[in-house]
């Protein structure tokens, strides 16, 4: 909880910043946006990109699904002869430019830790399927 | 006949070394252990190519992130970002398990991407080991390994594959079964010696195309990158055609009374050693010969590895010699490199640029016995170094005056020391001590001079404040009690004496009437 005053800016400046950027919904989202931040072209497979961030498979594929439906992000078709995969991240216009500088805040501990409070207080963690719906609605569009 | 299709690696003094560049599609296996600059070179090859050469390029990483390595580039100046935003480069990050599988498929998606781009150039850095590093590789993944770099020929890339390899060692005969396979195979190396470190490059093999063996030096400079210095020893072409053969010219000493005894002055494009023990005035000598030149209108350079730059303008000062004038005036330069640490390569590079730049007509280095110090007198490199010096001077018809320091204070041994180089020295001048009665009194002695009549008698030399250096004359009006020296013999030896004839000839002549 925000101890002082700043603590309390400080929050509030997050959940403005979270509420600009809807694709990222959750732990998983930050820690993988930042990952294809910091590796904007990667030729891996899913299974080596969710050991990189250390979550499971499945919140994974659901995570690229989602940055790809926000266009935030091309992968090739999977191929038969190829296990992997290349994922080129697409940081381009408004939205891009809220997650840059969601990741920018995330870069230190003490600002990832406020994000995910933001992302808590939006009730988006993971943990809490009965996230807002309104929130749902936004990150579509 | 047209020669290879060389891709220039853009790398100061590597391009060089490897006669102009890598044969175009080669695959470059490049060596060495951490911290030797393995990914700094890879990375320069493929941004030199993409930002000077027109060549597109692609960058294969494992561990190190992208923004990583854009960042350390930022270092050398080198914008990684516009590149990539350009579509000049690509920098992609993957698996060393996803590359081995990709690029033994015909659909390869990497190299497929490097073609969207036109890539000509690609950089692996840190390409996995055959089988575990052993000595041989299994024969399966040395055939994996060929199909690896046909992947890579396929597209017609020229192909830096970084391995970190530390197997090889001096005196071992081993060699690793990448190296057979790749087409070039480029060594980095850190060398302790004494408590530094520095680093080498050599080119162990390199199909295709001529280069020069052997370990050069090479440093890693912020705001430019790679600096290859060619190795001291290796031989530079043309430069002993280059160096005209001039009887006539010659250049004035600068010391009054010296230019009599020396015919005249140095020849141009000579080498001369001064050699003497500290406090003689070989220093002041060299002021003088470097403000001659000013004085004539001709370039002049002093290297110092003994004194500052600013301690010398003032010593300078001290005998009436005003060199800022003649540093404003473009005549003169003077030049100080501590002496602690000298990389020879490195060190013989900035001398050959002041060189070519400044084109000097003299030059005076203070001093070789600092450099002896240095690099030791014993071995290759210091006589090599030398050698080098002396080659590079008459290249560019450089009257090249050398400062020695002899180690005996009264007498010498040997004119050179242990340096053993006097083969390579035109002009030798002995300075010396010489104890008369209660007092030391310099003397001068040309010892040698190729080319020319020398008498080698010892003349008396004296360093008045705000003058400077001059050679006595042979015999002077002096008081009583203080003989010329031509009243003396065994000066330069260690037993001077007073003569008891008057001139060579009286003496001869006792000398037959004794015998009879």
């Amino acid at each position: 909880m925000p101890t002082s005053f700043d603590d309390q800016k400080q929050l509030e400046l997050t959940k403005r910043l979270v509420a600009r950027t809807p694709i990222i919904q959750n732990a998983c989202d930050l820690d993988l946006m930042a990952f294809l931040h910091r590796h904007p072209r990667a030729l891996l497979t899913t299974e080596q990109l969710a050991g990189f961030v250390g979550y499971n498979l499945k919140e994974v594929a659901k995570a690229l699904d989602s940055f790809i439906e926000a266009g935030l992000l091309a992968r090739t078709t999977q191929q038969s002869m190829h296990a992997a995969r290349m994922f080129v991240l697409l940081l381009g216009g408004r939205q891009g430019e809220g997650v840059k500088a969601l990741l920018e805040l995330g870069s230190m501990r003490v600002g990832r830790q406020s994000i995910l409070e933001a992302l808590d207080a939006h009730g988006t963690r993971p943990d809490q399927p009965d996230a807002s719906p309104e929130l749902r609605l936004v990150k579509r569009g | 006949m047209p020669g290879p299709d060389l891709v220039k690696t853009g790398i100061a003094g590597l391009d060089e070394i490897l006669s102009g560049g890598i044969p175009r599609g080669n695959v470059i296996l490049l060596e060495g252990a951490i911290g030797c600059g393995k990914t700094t070179l890879g990375v320069e090859f493929i941004y030199r190519g993409a930002s000077q050469f027109g060549e597109p390029g692609v960058i294969v990483l494992f561990e190190v992130s992208p923004d990583k390595i854009i960042r350390d580039a930022r270092c050398f100046g080198w914008d990684l970002r516009e590149l990539e935003r350009t579509g000049r480069l690509r920098i992609v990050f993957t698996s060393r398990e996803v590359l081995w599988q990709e690029l033994q498929q015909a659909d390869s998606m990497l190299l497929e991407d490097a073609a969207r781009i036109g890539a000509r150039r690609i950089f692996i850095d840190g390409v996995p080991r055959l089988a575990g590093g052993n000595s041989n590789g299994t024969p399966d993944a040395r055939s994996a390994f060929h199909v690896f770099t046909e992947g890579l020929h396929r597209e017609n890339l020229t192909a830096v594959l970084a391995i970190e390899a530390s197997a090889y060692h001096p005196g071992q005969n081993g060699s690793l079964p990448e190296e057979s396979i790749a087409d070039t195979v480029i060594r980095l190396r850190m060398e302790e010696s004494q408590r530094a470190v520095s680093r080498s490059v050599e080119i162990v093999k390199s199909r295709g195309h001529d280069y020069q063996m052997g370990r050069h030096t090479f440093r890693i400079i912020d705001g430019l990158g790679l600096q290859v210095y060619r190795r001291v020893q290796a031989p530079r072409p043309g430069r002993d055609r280059a160096a005209a053969y001039d009887p006539t010219t010659r250049i004035s000493t600068g010391v009054p009374g010296l230019d009599a005894l020396a015919n005249g002055g140095y020849f141009i494009g000579s080498t001369t050693v001064v050699a003497g023990i500290s406090g003689v005035g070989k220093s002041v000598m060299g002021l003088q010969y470097i403000a001659e030149g000013a004085r004539r209108g001709e370039r002049s350079l002093m290297l110092s590895l003994d004194e500052q730059v600013q301690q010398i303008l003032r010593n300078a000062a001290s005998i009436g010699l005003d060199l800022p004038r003649e540093i404003e005036r473009g005549l003169l330069r003077l030049e100080y490199e501590p002496p602690q640490e000298i990389e020879v390569d490195a060190h013989f590079y900035h001398i050959e640029k002041l060189v070519e730049e400044f084109e000097p007509k003299r030059v005076v280095i203070d001093s070789l016995s600092t450099y002896g110090s240095s690099l030791g007198t014993q071995g290759r490199v210091f006589r090599d170094f030398f050698h080098a010096l002396v080659a590079l001077m008459k290249e560019h018809q450089i009257a090249a005056v050398y400062n020695h320091e002899n180690p005996e204070m009264l007498g010498m041994g040997s004119m050179m020391g242990d340096f053993q180089m006097s083969s390579l020295v035109d002009n030798i001048i002995l300075m010396n001590w010489a104890e008369l009665g209660d007092t030391f009194r310099l003397g001068m002695t040309i010892a040698k001079m190729r080319g020319n009549p020398v008498n080698r008698v010892t003349h008396e030399v004296e360093i008045l404040d705000g003058q400077g250096m001059r050679v006595l004359p042979r015999v002077l009006p002096v008081p009583a009690e203080q003989q010329p020296f031509s009243s003396y013999a065994g000066l330069v030896s260690r037993a001077p004496e007073r003569r008891r004839f008057t001139d060579h000839a009286d003496e001869r002549r006792s000398r037959d009437r004794s015998r009879r």
